[in-house]
């Protein structure tokens, strides 16, 4: 198994269950592992019923397991002081309120906490040396699918910027030929400097995601999850992803079959539906089902999480570098 | 002051004022040109990155905004130019000497 699993899948379906259950499952092989929710409604402290916050902490009670959350806002307000702290070094105070501006509006633009999200998750796999697996439990599928396939745009953008100014570099140099000083030099120009830092992350990003990580879809055998799935699987594809396997959760228990009476045949009528979808998974998905998780009664919790994890056909072995 | 000094100095004053009268036609423009280009593709750049300027959302916006504090000169000659439209226009005349 790659060092980095994420689980995506429509909203409720178990994701941060499944993502648990497997980090707990990786810890318990005796992998160094860390769970890290990027979904802005955190429930991993529930499952593990801990605090955890926007840096890696060592779950209690369970070796070798650490969490954390992904804050964006914060995130934001720290790219936003740094950038402030960064302007009041350079900028004279004239012109300080003029820029001020400029940049408290580009961190209210609704790209903004997708960026923060971005960039949180690119560090987190840039300083994962610690761990053996990184288990992400990522936000419902339309979110993390547009956030995954940002490296690949913003490079191509950042590229076009840095084009433009080694452009106009280039020619303001050609205009001072002779003795004139040039308005802009090629050598240590801090916006080229940036730009190509800020590629060279992307690019790190485009490939941690395509060659270190796996994606599992958790999916409820229900239609319209079926049909999340499949849109997100095929977008996954394009994006060059690798789908490691559909996770089916929340199956219905079958009755007993001496069973009679409202309950009993409402299930058998639900169990019957159930197992029609499992087919028309196994069948009409190239990928594996690798978990197939009845409905719980209660909410998944400690002992219940590691049923779960043993019911998890995912391997949990480091994949050994080549 | 001998005859060839001041031959000296007549040569050395007609050189400057060539040198002049050459860079005023010919170089000067030329200059002129290249750095009124660069500077458009410097607008170019500066629109590309700040678009919500005007309104309009752009996808980097929050990792251009890191960008501003470096970039006060420039900020200022193109918020200039950006929202003065007459002036543009004036500028895109500037670069034809007739």
């Amino acid at each position: 198994m790659r060092k980095f699993v994420f689980f995506g899948g429509k909203g409720g379906v178990g994701k941060t269950t499944l993502s648990s259950a497997y980090a707990l499952k990786c810890a318990r092989a005796g992998l160094e592992t860390l769970v890290v929710s990027t979904d802005p409604a955190h429930s991993t402290s529930d499952v593990f019923d801990q605090e955890f916050g926007n840096d890696p902490r060592e779950v209690e009670g369970v070796e070798n397991l650490s969490a954390m959350e992904v804050d964006p806002d914060s995130e934001v307000e720290r790219h936003l002081m740094e950038t402030k702290r960064a302007l009041n070094n350079q900028v004279s105070p004239a012109m300080v309120n003029e820029i001020d501006r400029q940049i408290e509006m580009a961190h209210q633009t609704p790209g903004a906490y997708e960026s923060a999200l971005m960039d949180r998750f690119i560090e987190v796999m840039k300083s994962s040396e610690a761990f053996d697996r990184v288990v992400f439990d990522t936000s419902p599928t339309g979110g993390t699918l547009r956030l995954l396939s940002l490296p690949d745009l913003l490079e191509g953008w950042i590229d076009r910027l840095a084009h433009k100014r080694e452009k106009s570099i280039d020619l303001y140099e050609k205009a001072a030929i002779g003795n004139n000083e040039p308005r802009r030099v090629m050598d240590g120009d801090p916006i080229l400097a940036r730009l190509r830092g800020r590629k060279e992350r992307f690019e790190f990003a485009g490939e941690t995601l395509r060659g270190s990580s796996t994606f599992f879809l958790v999916v409820n055998p229900d239609e319209l999850s079926l049909r999340e799935t499949r849109r997100a699987a095929d977008d996954l594809e394009s994006y060059g992803l690798t789908v490691g396997g559909l996770a089916v959760n929340r199956l219905t228990p079958e009755p007993e079959p001496h069973e009679e009476g409202r309950g009993a045949r409402f299930l058998r009528n639900r169990v019957e539906t159930e197992r029609a979808r499992l087919r028309e998974l196994r069948e009409s998905f190239d990928y594996p089902v690798v978990a197939e998780i009845a409905t719980r009664v209660s909410e998944v919790k400690g002992d219940f999480l590691e049923e779960v994890a043993a019911e998890l056909d995912i391997d949990a072995t480091a994949e050994r570098p080549a | 002051m001998t005859l060839a000094d001041r031959i000296g100095d007549y040569r050395a004053a007609l050189e400057e004022w060539l040198r002049g009268f050459y860079h005023g036609l010919i170089s000067h423009p030329a200059y002129e040109k290249i750095e009124q280009e660069a500077e458009d593709q410097e607008d170019a750049f500066m629109l590309a990155c700040f678009p919500e300027a005007f309104g309009i959302p752009s996808p980097v916006s929050y990792y251009t905004a890191e960008l501003l504090p470096y970039l006060e000169d420039e900020f200022e000659a193109w918020e200039r130019r950006m929202w003065d439209r007459g002036s543009l226009l004036e500028r895109k005349g500037h670069q034809y000497h007739f």
